[in-house]
């Protein structure tokens, strides 16, 4: 039954497609984001609709697609530099079949961020690729915030209705997701116009956030309820009452503590003694295991490269009262360790100059955000919505990079969709801005003497 | 139950989005500053029915 309502859906959203071909790039985003081929058991198994949506896109993008006043941003170059990079690590890897396997998702999270910004030529583009990131991530969001509330849930226990544990199915992954989406969907709680922010919209909006916000807890990881911490802070710049919005917050996260589920409590406990606990200590060794690793190889393992590693580490226990306590120092040896850092992942993966092609590409988002937060701070008519999207982008970026700092996430293709929403802005702004003061000229010759430029 | 309630609503609200968006011009293209200049220049060209 679910298999048909799927294929329907698929089906309408394709012909819509025909009608307006920006609607290809929505169908990949959203195959991209909730792989409905992996919620059902036949049918859509069987074809290709990944592959399909993307060759419509690209296809219509380039046979009926406007192209006339195309922008390329400098951050689209980097983004082909690195993935001309990654091909070449990939080919020299320590691991070539395993990395054959990673290259096959990354060329293309990559290659979609490049072609992206290309299409989003109108402010409505930019806002409906959001709303469709959105609402796909939505569609696990809303599931694990509902079992949370039902369960409690638990690391590793939460079930996301897909088994498999990749893509935005990992817990850690979509904790961050759901926090990072948060000053985006407060965003279309003010300045969308697909859907005109009425109460239905508010009411939807905050539930949703909500549900965001019971991810972390849901999940039970460390690195959601750091990324929740971040961003409150975050947002803080935007608040006008802050006083206010601190005071909210801290009765908030009060109110919330005796609801929180026991599993969830303990395992955040274990942020303080991390060096008792395996998952933080071997991530500290296959830190320092990678940092020796690349001053062997500067160009990285490629894809896959810490399958090599053999860690030994120390797994501090203190046992007893806290002022007469019994150090237990245990000794384990593991190997093949995740990175469990995208930082990390990038330095043994590609070496120093893909993780500072990587950071140059992450920063730079960073900083253009901040431009256009600052340019368009005043604006009040039509370019209102701008420095606000701005500032949502950019929160949003540095959920994901703090999130990043603790899960292999570098090439995670939500966050490539993000940097390519945040292009997408730039250039639409950028050319809105020529074309102002285009005419700008043409009244003040009529008038006055012109400024100069 | 959950599942399917959640899919329903958000895959709901995408095909409503879709359907907004079908109705919407300015997807594809939208007003410049140079627009309203050049519109009636064309209508010229090609006359009017009730002229």
């Amino acid at each position: 039954m679910r298999d048909l309502v799927f294929v329907a859906f698929l089906g309408l959203f394709f012909a819509a497609g025909f009608r307006r071909p920006f609607v290809f790039v929505l169908a990949y985003v959203y195959i991209d984001i909730v792989s409905p081929q992996r919620l059902t058991y036949y049918l859509l198994n069987a074809v290709p609709i990944s592959a399909m949506a993307v060759a419509l896109a690209i296809g219509a993008w380039a046979a009926v697609d406007d192209k006339s006043d195309t922008r390329m941003a400098p951050r689209q170059g980097l983004l082909a530099i690195l993935l001309l990079y990654c091909w070449y690590t990939t080919i020299n890897a320590d691991f070539p079949v395993d990395a054959l396997s990673k290259w096959e998702w990354v060329w293309k999270a990559l290659a979609f961020a490049i072609f992206l910004p290309l299409t989003l030529r109108t402010k409505l583009r930019i806002e409906a690729l959001l709303l469709f990131m959105i609402l796909s991530a939505a569609s696990i969001i809303i599931v694990g915030g509902i079992k949370t509330l039902g369960s409690g849930g638990g690391y590793g226990q939460l079930n996301l209705m897909v088994d498999n544990n990749s893509g935005l199915y990992e817990g850690s992954t979509i904790s961050m997701v759901a926090i990072a989406i948060i000053p985006i969907i407060l965003w279309f709680t003010r300045f969308g116009t697909i859907f005109v922010p009425d109460w239905r919209v508010k009411a939807f909006g905050f539930a949703l956030i909500f549900a965001c916000l019971l991810i972390p807890i849901g999940t039970s990881t460390r690195t959601g309820l750091l990324c929740i911490g971040l961003l409150a802070i975050l947002l803080l710049r935007d608040t006008k009452r802050r006083i206010l919005y601190l005071s909210l917050m801290a009765a908030i996260g009060i109110a919330a503590v005796p609801f929180l589920p026991s599993a969830f409590t303990e395992r955040m406990g274990t942020i303080k003694t991390y060096q008792a606990d395996a998952s933080a200590s071997t991530r500290l060794a296959v830190w320092q295991w990678t940092i020796d690793y690349v001053k062997d190889h500067p160009l990285g393992g490629g894809f896959e490269a810490y399958r090599q590693n053999k860690i030994r580490y120390d797994k501090v226990r203190l046992e007893g009262a806290p002022d007469n306590a019994v150090v237990d120092t245990q000794l384990e040896v593991d190997s093949g360790r995740a990175y469990h850092s995208a930082y990390f992942e990038m330095l043994g993966e590609q070496g120093y100059f893909g993780l500072a092609l990587w950071l140059v590409i992450q920063v730079a988002g960073l900083f253009r955000m901040e431009v256009l937060r600052r340019r368009y701070a005043k604006e009040a008519g039509e370019f209102a919505w701008v420095a606000p999207l701005a500032a949502a982008l950019q929160n949003a970026h540095f959920v994901y990079l703090l999130g990043a700092a603790f899960i292999a996430i570098a090439f995670q293709p939500f966050v490539y969709m993000l940097i390519g929403a945040q292009i997408g802005l730039d250039t639409y702004v950028a050319r809105r801005r020529s074309e102002t003061v285009w005419t700008g000229f043409g009244k003040r010759r009529s008038g006055t003497a012109p400024a100069p430029a | 139950m959950i599942d399917n309630f959640s899919l329903g609503l958000t895959h709901g609200l995408m095909l409503l989005a879709v359907w907004y968006l079908l109705k919407r011009p300015d997807l594809d293209r939208e007003a410049g500053p140079r627009d309203d200049a050049a519109k009636p220049a064309k209508r010229q060209k090609w006359g009017r029915r009730d002229a």
